[in-house]
């Protein structure tokens, strides 16, 4: 029994919100007092396995405490035992599954395991199996590579492989066109493959709603007949704490209650961990409490996963959805009707004024916070364009004087209420009263002046803010003025592209009246967004991904050092759609559509589209469609020599709307001349009217090399066209990979900047698209099911106001 | 820094708790529903940092050293020292069959002296309480003692039960009875001696030729005789000796009542630990309901429980209620039970429609079950 070996990915980071910031998936607990890798573990325990290697992507410390020397599993030997095996190259971004590249990094281990053969499964699975089942099934298969899959079918990144094989891929990651086992399962050519189907229970966790899901299954009896087995037990780090105790009302029904918990309330469907404590009154339903949490007294909780120590304030109401479960941070103090005055402060805000994103996202917030009953207000400059559209709204509230240098500038503040939301605008003949809103040489002094300005106003304004939100490096400043004028009030700086920084004289400062400026900066200029995001008092950025991708210099360029100082207060949170973008009732295309009559209205739009923008028509054509800005950033150094190859195949059509770069639109035109029945260039940006395009395309390309957040796949998503990204920032956090076999994921990625690999899952939608209508199908329903709504991200940043 | 050493004495029979320790020690008796007698005093040994122990046992030490293993639950898994198991063995001829508590410490005297420390810290294994043994040796210190003798206050009727301590006005031991029937004060004897080494040398091999069998009818007397300076450390939380059914089974209502029992339920200092046994979370079904009780792992409700004491790997059928009860470990219950003021033995089976509803606290177990109560 000494032939096999585990690999255990604990590579991919999934998506688990909050519950994944102190912790890698694999150490997140599970029903009640386990955590993920005690099932692996446990699982190697009772097959007899004492050889583990643990690949984890980042921050492990919390597994490799719970993991300990092993021992608990049997693990702690004098030869072999289980070894936690970090990332060596921090570079490399997050996959969802460990690829080869990553394994030769520690080829070593490969090298010193006497086992002849090795399985290679996810960290995050809930499943009681023995290891040794799917090694003779291999053997009498006489397979070179066999999968592993659930009752379902559901892929659960298990595989088995002898080890000679798998060093043979290792060694030659940057030869082979695979970068991953799954990848050599799929497509590699003549290798003998064999597929196991597991009948027991069996869950691969990859995001906090499965993770809620997985739970509830164990309340259920065949479900825990399946994974606690007397023969093989689940064994876990070893705690102290009392038996469960009840109090005299306690009431308790279809629950999951580990040790150590105290119930004084009433608990229905749910799982308890250990040294919860419910108080009396309290009502916890369809929920999982994490250990020591404190659920206060005459408070309601429902639908939510309370990471570790989560106390719910008494009284407080804390209600998550069925599809859209509450979670807390650990260590959250949560509290219902919580007054909270908010004040953000940008350049620009949907409706007033818009160039960009920001616009809309700043808007967008503004309005949801004043839906969820918050104290909603946002202070913006006074632009001529705003004064002239809305003269008769305008209200002023108060003039003031500021000296900004060793000048004396006269300030009016004025205000227009929308609903509940109250939007400031700050008049200043001296540095407002321009055309454009940007592109001025004085532009560090105009949006240096603003915030003090703001400061200057915040005892005018409604209600004194609880907390300040500042958008982008226009505002970078506002921090600093805060602390220099002794306002303590909390700021959230978020970032909405690190590119734009904002780098400025050094005497902006001086004539701010901030002291020892030097002290500032090491150069002679000043840099806003630096100076924000030294002093805010949290930072944030529009996406999971983008957020760690900023931890490398790759992305983040000269200021990697001061994210990576900051990290710990570094939060992403993906800006959402707004729910007016819509195909089902947008007057712009051909058929309005929902996802009862998608497949006949995308027939009928992508035939107008082709009319309208004069290519071959013909519903058999796939079109790949683009809205975009044609800048480097949006991956057309990949593009274009993908597509040049793509177009190649007369089924191929391609559609681009949009305006940039000249070298681009040069090569573009290159390509239409030669494939000009079946490329249509739209090089006028018209962003008001894009929608054929989206209703039109079958697939939604958008490959760029970072993206902080993106929208036009959230679009794309939404009206049922298959985004085709690079794994990068926003795209990373929106689209998962659709899965042949599960039927799952909502679009095509690909990991390394090149257009080998573009142009892979190009041809992989392609023939999808092609051979298995009935799997593009799936696609579209899964797509225009994803949700990615405002209202959403409106909440993370109450949460995370509430939270600072 | 001055070393102790623990001596635990496990060899007691605990005839008095009938069937219970019939094939366990005493020490291995199940208590307040996941926790174990042995568990207070591992513990408290653990939370007052001594790492040498000595455990001496004499009847069925099997699931005792089993339970216990290296004492890494306990955190006593030292390299130097740990936990030792101590027992009977034969030497020439004779088996080493301990006739007392302190003929069984003499017999194991080669263990202390090899370890060189300079106290003894003589236990008994059976015990529920939370000390910090450090503050009596502080007393032993500062009194300048031979030997210290932890005491407790029990209530006048119980204390013909113990040994009773009559104490000077310095706090020095005047007199003791063991076991009187007209007890002078309740200040009883905890069972728990601190000796410097010296002193527990010289009375066991430089001594008078007495035969000093047992700490409290043989060391005490004589020592109080030879006026030996005997210091006493009056121990003022909870103590319990459950010695009996009845005491078995107030000690576990006394877990209940109390939220704030020993502090099981915070986080706080001295916690007590138990060897993990790998069970699931215990589960509440639909049918199930449970108040005013204290519930382990492993174990499935399906009935109702009241104010009871439900041990791990217990299950309990739908239309069953369980009240005023202590449930030892891996008890199936069945279907439309009732069981009042019942301790039920471990791995005991109860069928359906089984009732019971006693008057005084009943043991039940594989052979009385029908004798007890009947199937309705």
């Amino acid at each position: 029994m000494k032939d096999l070996f585990l690999v255990v990915d604990a590579t991919s980071r999934g998506n688990f919100e909050k519950l994944t910031r102190h912790r890698v998936p694999g150490a997140i607990p599970f029903g009640g007092k386990y955590r993920l890798i005690d099932f692996t573990l446990s699982n190697c325990k009772n097959s007899g396995i004492n050889n583990v290697a643990i690949f984890p992507y980042g921050n492990y410390r919390s597994l490799s405490d719970h993991i300990g020397s092993g021992d608990r599993w049997d693990l702690s030997r004098r030869h072999d035992g289980v070894f936690i095996l970090p990332p060596k190259n921090l570079s490399l971004t997050v996959e969802n599954e460990i690829s080869f590249q990553r394994m030769y990094e520690h080829i070593e281990y490969f090298y010193r395991s006497n086992q002849e053969y090795v399985i290679i499964t996810s960290a995050n699975m809930v499943w009681n199996i023995n290891y040794y089942d799917f090694l003779e099934e291999h053997l009498a298969n006489e397979s070179d590579l066999t999968e592993v899959l659930s009752d379902v079918r559901k892929v659960l990144k298990t595989y088995i492989i002898s080890k000679k094989k798998l060093i043979e891929y290792i060694e030659n990651y940057d030869q082979i066109a695979f970068r991953n086992l799954s990848d050599v399962f799929d497509y590699a050519p003549g290798i003998k493959k064999h597929t196991i189907i597991i009948n027991t229970f069996s869950y691969n966790i990859n995001s906090s709603s499965e993770l809620y899901e997985a739970n509830m299954q164990i309340l259920l009896p065949w479900v825990r007949k399946q994974i606690f087995l007397d023969s093989r037990p689940i064994y876990s780090k070893e705690t102290m704490s009392a038996p469960s105790r009840y109090g005299d009302f306690a009431t308790v029904k279809n629950s999951i209650i580990a040790s150590g918990a105290v119930i004084e309330g009433e608990v229905t469907n749910s799982i308890i961990g250990r040294k919860v404590k419910i108080q009396y009154g309290a009502k916890v339903t369809d929920s999982i409490i994490m250990n020591q949490s404190i659920i206060e007294s005459d408070s309601v909780v429902e639908y939510a996963i309370f990471d570790k120590e989560t106390r719910v304030l008494k009284g407080s109401i804390v209600t998550g959805e069925e599809d859209n479960i509450y979670v807390s941070e650990k260590k959250q103090i949560v509290t219902t009707h919580q007054k909270l005055a908010i004040l953000q402060v940008a350049s620009e805000c949907y409706p007033y004024i818009k160039t960009g994103g920001l616009a809309d996202v700043v808007g967008s917030l503004a309005e949801e916070y004043s839906d969820m009953g918050k104290k909603s207000q946002v202070i913006l400059p006074l632009y001529p364009h705003i004064k002239e559209k809305y003269d008769l709204l305008l209200e002023l509230k108060v003039s003031n004087s500021i000296f900004y240098g060793n000048k004396n500038y006269k300030i009016n503040l004025y205000s227009i209420v929308n609903t509940n939301t109250v939007y400031y605008f700050v008049e200043s003949y001296d540095f407002f009263e321009r055309d454009k809103v940007y592109g001025y040489e004085d532009d560090g002094d105009r949006f240096a002046f603003f915030s003090l300005a703001v400061v200057s106003f915040l005892d005018a304004i409604d209600e004194y803010p609880d907390i300040i939100h500042l958008h982008d490096w226009h505002v970078g400043l506002l921090p600093l003025i805060l602390k220099n004028r002794q306002r303590p009030i909390k700021t959230l700086m978020t970032i909405h592209n690190i590119e734009y920084q904002g780098v400025y004289d050094i005497d902006i400062l001086t004539k701010l009246q901030i002291e020892n400026p030097v002290q500032y900066t090491r150069l002679s200029k000043i840099n806003f967004i630096e100076i924000g995001l030294n002093h805010a008092t949290k930072i944030s950025t529009v996406s999971e991904t983008y957020k760690d991708e900023l931890r490398y210099e790759y992305y983040s360029k000269n200021l990697v050092e001061i994210i990576n100082k900051r990290f710990r207060d570094f939060y992403g949170i993906l800006n959402g759609l707004s729910e007016d973008v819509n195909p089902k009732n947008d007057l712009e295309i051909a058929m309005k559509y929902n996802l009862v009559n998608v497949f006949s209205a995308k027939k009928i739009n992508k035939l107008d589209m082709q009319k309208k923008l004069n290519i071959i028509r013909g519903e058999q054509y796939f079109v790949i469609g683009m809205v975009t800005r044609i800048v480097e950033q949006k991956g057309f150094d990949i593009i274009l020599p993908a597509l040049h190859q793509m177009l190649e195949n007369p089924l191929v059509e391609f559609v681009i709307l949009g305006t940039g770069d000249e070298v681009y639109l040069e090569q573009l035109k290159q390509l239409k001349s030669r494939f000009s029945d079946r490329v249509s260039l739209n090089l006028e940006y018209d962003a008001t009217k894009p929608q054929y395009i989206y209703a039109g395309a079958d697939s939604f390309l958008m490959p760029s090399r970072y993206e902080p957040c993106g929208i036009g796949q959230m679009i794309a998503l939404k009206y049922g066209t298959i985004p085709i990204v690079r794994q990068t920032g926003g795209l990373n956090d929106t689209i998962d990979n659709y899965d042949t076999s599960s039927k799952r994921g909502n679009g095509f990625k690909f990991f390394n900047y090149d257009t080998r690999d573009l142009l892979f899952q190009l041809n992989n939608a392609f023939n999808i698209y092609i051979n298995s209508p009935d799997d593009w199908r799936q696609l579209i329903i899964n797509a225009m099911n994803s949700r990615f709504s405002l209202a959403d991200s409106a909440k993370k940043y109450l949460d995370l106001y509430q939270n600072i | 820094m001055k070393k102790m050493i623990a001596m635990i004495l496990v060899g007691g029979r605990g005839t008095r708790l009938g069937d219970i320790t019939k094939t366990i020690a005493k020490p291995a008796v199940s208590f307040g529903a996941k926790y174990r007698l042995i568990d207070f005093t591992l513990s408290n040994i653990s939370n007052s940092n001594i790492s040498t122990i000595g455990i001496v046992t004499q009847y069925e030490p099997f699931e005792l050293m089993n339970y216990i293993g290296s004492g890494a639950s306990w955190d006593l898994d030292y390299v130097d020292g740990g936990v030792r198991f101590l027992t009977p063995y034969s030497q020439s001829e004779d088996v080493l069959w301990q006739k007392g508590t302190a003929h069984a410490i003499k017999q194991y005297f080669r263990f202390i002296r090899d370890h060189s420390p300079d106290y003894a810290l003589i236990l008994s294994g059976d015990h529920i309480y939370k000390m910090d043994y450090n503050l009596m040796l502080k007393t032993h210190i500062e009194k300048n003692a031979d030997f210290t003798i932890a005491a407790t206050k029990v209530p006048f009727k119980e204390a013909s039960r113990f040994g009773i301590l009559e104490v000077d006005s310095e706090g020095n031991l005047k007199s003791f009875q063991e076991k009187p029937e007209h007890p002078k004060t309740n200040l009883a004897s905890m069972g728990i001696y601190i000796f410097s080494i010296k002193v527990l040398e010289d009375l066991f091999f430089n001594g008078d030729q007495v035969d000093l069998i047992d700490f409290g009818k043989d060391i005490i007397p004589h020592c109080l005789n030879k006026k030996r300076d005997i210091a006493v450390h009056v121990f003022e939380d909870y103590w319990r000796d459950v010695g009996t059914i009845k005491s078995l089974y107030e000690a576990n209502m006394d877990l209940l009542e109390d939220n704030h029992f020993l502090g099981l339920n915070s986080s706080k200092d001295l916690p007590i630990f138990s060897k993990s046994l790998n069970l699931s979370p215990h589960m509440i079904l639909d049918s199930g309901s449970v108040k005013s009780s204290v519930i382990a792992d492993g174990s499935i409700i399906a009935g109702t429980v009241i104010h009871s004491s439900i041990a791990y790997k217990t299950s309990i059928g739908i239309d069953s209620i369980i009240e005023d009860c202590v449930v030892l470990p891996n008890v199936t219950i069945g279907k439309n039970v009732y069981l009042k003021k019942v301790i039920v033995n471990q791995d005991l089976v109860i069928p359906d429609n089984y009732y019971l509803k006693a008057e005084e606290v009943t043991l039940i177990t594989d052979k009385n079950l029908l004798e007890v109560g009947e199937i309705k």
